[in-house]
């Protein structure tokens, strides 16, 4: 009796040992598949930065190649050539203010639906909620006839108005949810204190928002840096245009010069795969929630 | 408790300004787009009232047909391409270690860059001369089948297609890999208890579980498509003979390059009709599978 349990064992445990190797096998299989799609996935990316640093020879020649030298003057070159510098410090100054804008209108209305109960509650946050139901570009051409009438054409206020606009129900969704969730003991203590509504606002709800003001900030700064219908349609000057519109002349094809548009292109992303490694979380679940929602 | 007057100036002020901004420039557009589309007008002069004709023009007009075909193609291509391979990575990305949010991460990338710099991007790898699309076919020793990618009626649709499958693949992944943690360990244990094989075990337990999850990506996928203008407008611009042409781009190319502002509208009017009722369709479809 006692050897055959033993047998039993013995077995029982070279199975076990067989079905970890099984399994290592397994999971390094699955891990070289991934790296192998990480890669994949990654490789326009990659591409282009390499290619930012090569000749226009070299780019026709070896296009996989590493460049033989990295030519770091392209980025120079690029800067100076394509006016990256205007088009860079409108989109820092439209996406700025439209921030600004957004959150500050977002943040208002938001501490209104969460902290407050009043008649039009409900078709006030319908009517936010629709509004994440209309596809923008239906909107470019009433849009443009407006702007038109109103002689915003060519200005930054004809980007940063509908930018705010259309995050609004995004920024008051994000807020508000958040803002619901803080204890009712805050505005009960204040009043005791003698706190108004704004010092309320101002000193307590806005302060203790932070983590949802964070995530409306940084999306809406990779949708306003990103975005491209809007100057496409209400800007012509080029004095005013923002860095995709400044980048989408390289489009037409016929420009062969690829060592530069490459640089420039190189140069625009990287504000934005900057701040995408800093807070891919914060990103990743905001643009889900974000997505969800509307 | 401050008064109940002052309660109210208080909620104005925080509501006013925010419901002016939105009205303005969201919901006036919307109503404009439907009342300009029943004028004739090319942006200055009087406008006309034409009544139902541009409406009907763009019934009858057969590049409408083919941009809306060519929207069908992209839905198609988001709904087979980006949903199964997004939940294919879901079931391999279980942990959470450093390699596997290095994948999660490098997924989800192309969300954060320009659509213009994508758009850019793939149109430099479709390129003929400078392109790397053309040499990995040879690599593989596919050379016959080396195409002008963009530049070929036939196909360009298809070579767009894939840069925007490419894309959006990260939203996906990571609602999938939520819902995925979400299953309850304790249906892990019984599966492991009863003993199904993987495939039944993904067929039978893990994808009805999160089934209420694909259907929002299914439904997510079909309004998404409808967004999709820059990358086919730097790619192509609707061309090589309205081949590429979506619903976004047709409108921008008559009433921005033709100057046809009445028809623009209609489309315009046209396009938010069909999106409402894709998304309501898509919403009530998958409501009724799942009763």
């Amino acid at each position: 009796m006692v050897p055959k349990q033993t047998a039993a064992i013995q077995s029982n445990w070279m199975n076990g040992q067989a079905s970890i190797g099984f399994r290592r096998l397994k999971s390094s299989l699955k891990n070289a598949l991934l790296f192998i799609y990480a890669i994949f996935t990654l490789y326009p990316l990659i591409w282009l930065f390499i290619n930012a640093f090569k000749t226009n020879d070299e780019i026709y020649s070896e296009p996989f190649a590493l460049p033989n030298q990295w030519h770091w003057e392209n980025f120079t070159r690029a800067w100076e050539v394509s006016g990256m510098g205007t088009a860079m410090v409108n989109s820092i100054i439209v996406t700025v203010l439209a921030l600004a804008l957004t959150l500050l209108l977002g943040a208002l209305s938001a501490n209104a639906i969460a902290r407050f109960n009043f008649k039009l509650k409900v078709p006030i946050v319908g009517l936010f909620l629709i509004g994440m139901l209309i596809p923008i570009h239906s909107t470019l051409v009433p849009l443009f006839i407006l702007m038109k009438k109103v002689h915003l054409l060519d200005t930054y206020s004809a980007l940063i108005l509908p930018y705010a606009a259309f995050e609004l129900p995004l920024a008051i969704f994000v807020i508000s949810a958040f803002m619901s969730s803080l204890p009712k003991e805050i505005e009960e203590a204040a009043f005791i204190d003698g706190t108004g509504y704004w010092g309320i606002f101002w000193r307590m709800m806005l302060p203790l928002s932070a983590p949802a003001i964070a995530t409306v900030s940084i999306l809406g700064f990779l949708r306003f840096w990103n975005d491209f219908a809007f100057p496409l349609v209400f800007i012509n000057k080029t004095s005013l245009k923002t860095l995709p519109l400044s980048l989408s002349v390289f489009s037409n094809g016929y420009s062969t010069d690829y060592s530069l548009t490459m640089s420039a292109m190189a140069l625009a992303v990287l504000p934005t795969i900057m701040i995408y490694l800093f807070f891919q979380e914060q990103i990743m679940k905001g643009m889900v929630a974000g997505a969800v929602k509307g | 408790m401050p008064s109940h007057t002052r309660a109210r100036g208080f909620l104005a002020f925080c509501l006013i300004p925010s419901l002016l901004l939105f009205a303005l420039f969201v919901l006036v557009p919307i109503v404009w787009s439907i009342y300009y589309g029943f004028f004739s007008w090319k942006g200055i002069g009087d406008a006309k009232f034409i009544g139902l004709d541009n409406y009907k023009e763009v019934l009858h007009d057969p590049v409408f047909w083919g941009a809306l075909k060519n929207n069908a193609i992209v839905i198609c291509a988001s709904l087979f391409g980006q949903v199964p391979i997004a939940l294919f990575l879901a079931l391999l990305l279980s942990k959470s270690n450093m390699f596997q949010r290095f994948v999660r991460s490098a997924v989800f990338m192309p969300m954060v860059l320009s659509s213009v710099v994508v758009g850019l991007i793939w149109g430099y790898i479709y390129q003929p001369q400078i392109g790397i699309f053309n040499l990995v076919l040879d690599y593989l020793g596919l050379g016959s089948f080396k195409k002008e990618w963009l530049a070929d009626p036939k196909f360009a649709i298809y070579s767009i297609s894939l840069p925007i499958v490419w894309n959006y693949i990260g939203p996906y992944l990571v609602m999938f890999i939520g819902a995925l943690k979400n299953i309850p360990g304790e249906i892990d244990d019984a599966v492991k208890i009863d003993g199904p094989g993987p495939f039944r075990k993904l067929f039978a337990v893990k994808l009805p579980l999160i089934w209420d999850i694909i259907k929002v990506a299914v439904v997510l996928c079909i309004s998404g498509s409808l967004k999709s203008f820059d990358l086919v407008y730097v790619m192509t611009g609707g061309g090589p003979a309205h081949s590429t042409e979506l619903l976004a781009t047709y409108m921008y190319n008559n009433t921005f390059a033709i100057y046809r502002y009445g028809y623009g509208s209609a489309i315009s009017a046209t396009i938010l009709i069909i999106s409402l009722v894709l998304v309501a369709g898509s919403q009530f479809l998958m409501k009724g599978k799942s009763r």
